[in-house]
């Protein structure tokens, strides 16, 4: 087991001070469910690590809050809190549905929505979700703090660019509106307790004659960096649904897959199989099969 | 520091212990407190053979620093049985035969211990989706399943 110092803020302005003098040295821990797994394993992602920065017992972290139409979540809030939050299963259902899918019971009542975004792994369920929300984090340190689009803090698979001396410390998003129709699907290799092989993640808005008024689009594990393909959403929006364009779109999702991210040793795969879960999502935040 | 004193109730006793801040939940219950019902498996989140309830909920001790746990109410499957009596969860896996080598056995207990506190009377369905955090080798599940609604029977009746 490494070996580090450990130290257990109780505010966050306390975390912030350690943080600034620790800096790269120091880790943020609050479910641990990928920490430790790393620890353990001496990952080469935790090199010159000293010092473990425990931030599970600053309450001032947990809460999930809706202000005017802004949903607002504490970054320590576990899984299965988000997946029992009345507020979030109204304002952007498909956001507790991805965390009802993350691990097994055991992980999601330790595991965080704060550490699942700087664990930045491409298979992250809660990501595609908060993706299709349009979710922005923020960022505070010692310097102060800033909000930024989520998108914007993933560099590339397990990295982000989030400054040694900054912890984050909220997600908010607006909510959906009554109209939005969303779904999450998640691929893994088995039904319970599986990494996502693939995921994605849709919000659809139509107007009253039934054209769709806006369209995101977030697939997971398939992207070099989380984010919406604007491209598969523009063939839908100002369009009737219909099943030619669900396909059309789908297909466009796993073309530019293969554009961002170059043709891989998955890609055979991933090429059918993301544009078939792109098609059943969509079709199941329309409600039909 | 390296080495924290902390306070926690385990099975209802209360321990004052000071550990070093890289042991793990399920290191101090095993090595400091010699309650050996909770194993070690996979050691990352997998195979939830080390599941303990903290604060009624059920966990990966191998996956919780013991620091973490300073203040809560842990609950072990050494806290089952009561003066030499089986808990109705017991007595229902040795019932239903949904034991066989038993590695499983005592993570599988907790995680039904906190079902049937979450569900007093759960479907297969959700018997199924609670106990996805374990893995069970031997039995193909089905026993244990049986042996949950069993046991879900017997409180009933009790």
């Amino acid at each position: 087991m490494m070996r580090f110092n450990y130290f257990r803020p109780a505010s966050v302005k306390e975390a912030c001070k350690l943080l600034n003098q620790h800096q790269s040295e120091a880790k943020v821990i609050a479910g641990g469910t990928d920490l430790m797994v790393q620890v353990r394993d001496e990952d080469k992602k935790l090199a010159g690590m000293k010092t473990v920065i425990d931030v599970s017992h600053i309450n001032e972290l947990r809460y999930i809050q809706e202000e005017g139409n802004v949903i607002r979540i504490g970054a320590i809030v576990t899984h299965d809190q988000i997946f029992r939050s009345p507020i979030l299963k109204s304002a952007a259902p498909l956001l507790p549905e991805a965390c009802n899918t993350v691990g097994s019971p055991q992980i999601r009542h330790r595991g965080t929505i704060g550490g699942s975004i700087c664990n930045a792994s491409p298979a992250a369920d809660p990501v595609p979700a908060l993706v299709a929300l349009n979710a922005e984090v923020k960022l505070e340190s010692v310097r102060g703090e800033r909000v930024v689009p989520m998108v914007d803090i993933f560099e590339k698979p397990y990295k982000t660019n989030i400054g040694a001396d900054e912890l984050l410390t909220e997600i908010s998003f607006k909510r959906l509106s009554d109209a939005s129709k969303t779904a999450f699907i998640k691929l893994g290799r088995r039904k319970a307790l599986a990494i996502a092989r693939m995921n994605v993640a849709v919000v659809l808005e139509l107007d009253d004659q039934g054209i769709v008024t806006e369209a995101r689009i977030a697939p997971g594990s398939v992207l070099p960096r989380p984010g919406r393909v604007s491209e598969a959403e523009e063939v839908l929006i100002g369009q009737k649904p219909t099943a030619e364009l669900i396909e059309l779109a789908s297909k466009k999702v796993s073309a530019v897959m293969i554009e961002r991210s170059g043709v891989r040793w998955s890609t055979p795969y991933k090429e059918p199989v993301i544009a078939v879960l792109t098609r059943r999502a969509l079709n199941q935040a329309l409600g039909v099969e | 520091m390296k080495t924290l004193t902390i306070q926690v109730t385990v099975n209802g006793e209360a321990f004052c212990k000071t550990v070093g801040v890289n042991m793990t939940l399920l290191e101090f219950l095993r090595e400091e407190l010699h309650l050996t019902g909770t194993k070690l498996g996979c050691n990352e989140g997998e195979c939830g053979a080390c599941t303990v309830l903290v604060d009624g909920k059920p966990v990966n001790s191998c996956l919780m620093l013991a620091v973490e746990a300073d203040g809560a109410e842990i609950f072990t499957v050494e806290g089952l049985a009561k003066d030499g009596t089986l808990h109705p969860l017991q007595e229902a896996f040795i019932e239903a035969g949904a034991v066989q080598c038993g590695f499983c056995t005592p993570g599988m207990l907790m995680s039904a211990k906190a079902l049937l506190d979450k569900y007093p009377k759960p479907t297969a369905q959700q018997i199924r989706k609670e106990l996805e955090g374990n893995i069970c080798r031997c039995t193909g599940y089905d026993r244990i399943v049986k042996a949950i609604i069993l046991a879900s029977e017997m409180n009933k009746e009790g």
